[in-house]
């Protein structure tokens, strides 16, 4: 059985805790949770993730750069990465797409759709 | 002894009789050569009909067995039949079985996101004091879990006559909003009840009317209102769990920001907790009182 690690980057305790909710419910998944994008590249440096979700709007840094900061990474430049964008932001999702992102959800997040993202982009 | 030629008389019949001893034999052979070979025909076409009447034979025999075997390929298709409506049958039953199962996966499912909505909610209200992250997570609360696009939490001020704005989304900064009256129009008419209005997207309203108007109830007191103005485009619709949000944002909202209130002016958590202490010595000095003792004793 294979074992997933995901780190959520994200500074609403409140979203934080839903994505947490979702990703709870896929089988063998440890999550591992950030604040904001520096507290994300922290995360990153110390170990490996199969898979990263981030928002796009947080304070110190946001999900952008540190997309952009992911894919640089040696160890993260292949791993697939979700961001969070509200319904309006047409322009941040599609810069987020072209900066490397591998999929995006928007806001209000529903537990089922992160589920099926996830599962899509981990191949399961 | 006597030689050919001894004989006259049979010597001047010879020729006659040799021609016709030989006419004899010629017709004798003759016949029995045709004979032979009506014999030899005959048999030809007994053969014949022989070899036609075992041809027949066998194709009847062919026949027969095929017949036998159509016979048993008969048999084999009515009961693969058979088996085949009554394995549709089943499948037909699994299928039902299987959609009743769905939809009750698909119910528990939408139960246990409804849940964790609740629970989210719930938890994110009661995680802190600080009355101005109760306002963000009461804020975010209409925003990730009810869908609202653009809304007002007001305030009401002691006397009860003012609405003022502590926190929204959609409407710019809420410093530049301005407070309403807490006695009129549809605002007052939830500061007075304390019972939420609550319209479907589609229903007609006033102009400028709110599709939903939430009062923050503590103690059977309106201590404050959420205006909903808009929903996100993609939602249409109330959920169900929206009612059991609405009723936890009313309570747990207002409990949340009067408790954050009162701790922000004290300068911790045990000072918070003084009044209570001393409460409790009370009650235990109360308890083990001369008087109370003695009345029990005796």
């Amino acid at each position: 059985m294979t074992n997933y690690s995901c780190l959520v980057v994200e500074d609403s305790p409140m979203m934080r805790q839903l994505i947490v909710f979702a990703l709870s419910r896929i089988k063998n998944m440890t999550v591992t949770e950030a604040d904001d994008g520096i507290v994300g590249l922290k995360k990153i440096a110390q170990a490996r993730f199969d898979l990263i979700i981030t928002d796009i709007n947080m304070p110190i840094m946001d999900g952008l750069k540190l997309v952009r900061k992911i894919r640089t990474d040696e160890r993260h430049k292949d791993v697939p990465v979700i961001v969070i964008t509200t319904e309006g932001s047409k322009e941040d999702r599609e810069r987020a797409m072209a900066l490397g992102a591998s999929a995006y959800i928007t806001k209000p997040i529903q537990a089922p759709q992160v589920i099926e993202t996830v599962k899509e982009l981990l191949k399961i | 002894m006597s030689t050919r030629n001894d004989n006259p008389e049979r010597a001047s019949e010879r020729p006659d009789l040799r021609a016709e001893r030989e006419t004899f034999v010629r017709n004798f052979l003759h016949k029995g050569v045709e004979l032979t070979e009506d014999l030899i025909n005959e048999n030809r076409g007994l053969e014949a009909q022989l070899q036609k009447f075992q041809e027949e034979n066998a194709r009847l025999r062919a026949q027969l067995a095929s017949n036998d075997a159509i016979r048993e390929l008969l048999q084999t298709i009515e009961s693969l039949q058979e088996e085949r409506t009554g394995l549709l049958n089943r499948s037909d039953e699994l299928e039902k079985q299987h959609e009743v199962h769905r939809e009750r996966y698909s119910a528990v499912e939408q139960e246990l996101n409804d849940l964790a909505s609740l629970y989210i909610a719930s938890f994110q209200l009661s995680a802190t004091l600080s009355v101005r992250r109760v306002v963000r997570h009461i804020c975010e609360l209409l925003e990730q879990l009810i869908g609202a696009q653009s809304f007002v939490v007001y305030l009401v001020t002691p006397d009860g006559k003012r609405a003022c704005p502590i926190g929204s989304r959609g409407h710019g900064n809420t410093k530049f909003l301005m407070p309403l009256s807490a006695e009129e129009g549809p605002i007052g008419d939830v500061c007075l009840t304390g019972v939420a209005r609550v319209f479907a997207p589609d229903d007609v309203r006033e102009p400028g009317d709110p599709i939903a108007l939430l009062p923050l109830v503590f103690d059977q007191e309106v201590i404050g209102v959420i205006a909903v103005d808009s929903l996100l485009p993609h939602k249409r619709a109330w959920a169900r769990v929206d009612d059991e949000l609405f009723k936890l944002l009313s309570l747990h909202g207002a409990t949340a920001l009067i408790a954050a209130n009162i701790y922000e002016k004290q300068p911790g958590g045990r000072a918070a907790l003084a009044d209570l202490s001393e409460y409790v010595e009370d009650r235990e000095s109360l308890r083990h009182s001369p008087a109370l003792d003695a009345k029990a004793g005796g």
